[in-house]
């Protein structure tokens, strides 16, 4: 099956249109549970970033090879096997950021939207435009835990990465993991509504 | 038939695979990893001392390292502990269960290799001999200023809720407990894992040695000055006061966490308890045997 989008395409398709958390509502348990600050949101979405363009990469490499029916255990493998390292290089080199975040690291070898990705698109796919799926659905992923984290540490703690904005806790709810839901899905209907707007604009012209 | 020869394989291949990555990545970064251990160690024993952030420690300040290993020969065991004498010269006294004296061996090795485990282990080995295996039990720190001893530092492990928690304690001469600090552990979020903060771990703090003895957790609220008090929200000297207030108290278990609370306060007992004694002893044989040391 060949693919008729370029990389930019690819890119801002994981960004945009199929976001991950927003749109393919895939690997909600950790866009819930973590993301109550902005820089969790930040750190957690480079590491899926790597984990997701390695796992990518190798899966298109090898996919001739992969038998069709030990996919799966062997998606398994290749996300678990990066995933150790992205664990071992935080904790030798970012001790402090691995301290805070070190336990959802390890998680990552369960999030769908890795295994989904490697299944539907570079099992199939060529190399490079593997590569660039992985590198906007990492994105994607990233920026939208950034966005919930945002919303919910400004709201939660009046406070941006840490510092200190509104000097007062407007509502203490968004830190609480049920407000990750609230937060999630508002800002679904929000991407669904600004592309309904963009297609009956585009409809309209 | 043919479809699971093929499947075996390759999952052994891409298995092996994998664990070569591993591998590689794992001799890459751990020299780096035990580096970080042991500056968080460093950190974590300045802090128990009273040396927070920037704070600077003064020069007459020095720690002297204390390595305990068990010899066990056929027929017998002892304990030996290995003590830095001077520069590069360390002694091996060898006590034996009673508290006797056996003998001392002398053992030349560099500060860098006395801090690498293994080499350590070696070195002792070797000069204990093949008849004898030996097994390194813990590492005690002696803190001294101007040669005076100010400090114990001592680290352990015990079991917790689910599994290991390990601890680094700071004893004064006395035995009256200055700090403690949580390490290492897996308890369960949101409640075992209370353990690690100050309202939890500050209540161990300036307990003397005949409290912590016998100290047990009761399953009460904690009162709110002495809440107040453990998560440092008021004035030094309050604190000071507080504390002293509640000293022959036992320790206030976490709410919802009595199992892990008892571990850690247990923990805490059996490591002081040992190590008086073991010192003691120590300290009982040094002086016998004349042996001169800086602590």
């Amino acid at each position: 099956m060949a693919n008729d989008k370029s990389s930019l395409q690819l890119v801002t398709r994981g960004i945009l249109s199929e976001n991950p958390i927003f749109k393919l509502a895939l690997s909600m348990c950790p866009a819930v549970g973590i993301s109550t600050t902005v820089m969790n949101g930040l750190l957690l979405g480079i590491a899926v970033l790597f984990v997701q363009v390695f796992s990518s990469v190798t899966i298109s490499i090898f996919k001739n090879l992969i038998h069709p029916r030990i996919r799966i255990p062997t998606y398994t493998l290749t996300i678990a096997t990066w995933v150790t390292v992205i664990d071992l290089v935080l904790a030798a080199y970012m001790p402090e950021a691995y301290a805070k975040m070190g336990i959802f690291v390890k998680l990552i070898v369960a999030f769908a939207i890795i295994t989904m990705r490697l299944e539907m698109f570079a099992c199939k796919e060529p190399v490079k435009d593997s590569f660039w799926d992985g590198v906007g659905m990492g994105l994607g992923f990233m920026v939208g835990m950034m966005v919930i984290g945002f919303v919910r540490e400004l709201l939660g703690s009046g406070a941006v990465f840490g510092y200190d904005i509104l000097g007062f806790k407007p509502l203490l709810f968004f830190i609480l993991p049920s407000a990750g839901f609230f937060v999630v899905g508002l800002m679904m209907a929000f991407f669904n509504w600004i592309e309904i707007f963009y297609k009956r604009k585009k409809g309209l012209q | 038939m043919k479809d699971i020869i093929t499947i075996v394989v390759r999952l052994t291949v891409s298995c092996l695979l994998a664990a070569v990555v591993m591998g590689v990545c794992f001799i890459f970064t751990s020299n780096a990893k035990k580096h970080n251990e042991h500056v968080k160690e460093q950190q974590v024993m300045y802090e128990l001392l009273g040396y927070k952030g920037d704070a600077k420690v003064p020069e007459s300040v020095a720690m002297h390292e204390i390595y305990r290993y068990v010899i066990t020969t056929v027929e017998s065991q002892s304990i030996g502990y290995l003590v830095a004498v001077h520069g590069e010269e360390f002694l091996l006294v060898e006590i034996d269960l009673d508290g006797k004296f056996l003998k001392n061996i002398p053992l030349t090795m560099s500060e860098a290799d006395a801090l690498e485990g293994d080499l350590r282990d070696k070195k002792v080995q070797e000069i204990v001999g093949p008849s004898a295996t030996v097994k390194f039990a813990d590492q005690t720190v002696v803190v001294t200023d101007d040669g005076k001893r100010i400090a114990y530092l001592i680290s352990g492990k015990f079991q917790g809720f689910k599994t290991f928690v390990s601890v680094m304690l700071a004893v004064d001469p006395s035995f009256t407990l200055l700090g403690l600090e949580i390490l290492e552990h897996e308890e369960d979020p949101g409640l075992g894992a209370e353990i690690e903060k100050d309202y939890f771990k500050n209540q161990f703090k300036g307990k003397p040695f005949a409290v912590l003895k016998n100290i047990d957790v009761v399953k009460a609220p904690i009162p709110a000055d002495y809440l107040k008090a453990l998560n440092g929200k008021v004035d030094e000297q309050e604190i000071l006061k507080i504390r002293d207030m509640y000293k022959d108290k036992d320790i206030y278990a976490l709410t919802g966490a009595t199992i892990s609370s008892r571990a850690v306060s247990n923990g805490v007992k059996g490591i002081v308890k040992k190590f008086a004694y073991r010192v003691t002893v120590l300290d009982k044989v040094l002086a016998e045997q004349r042996l001169t040391v800086p602590f």
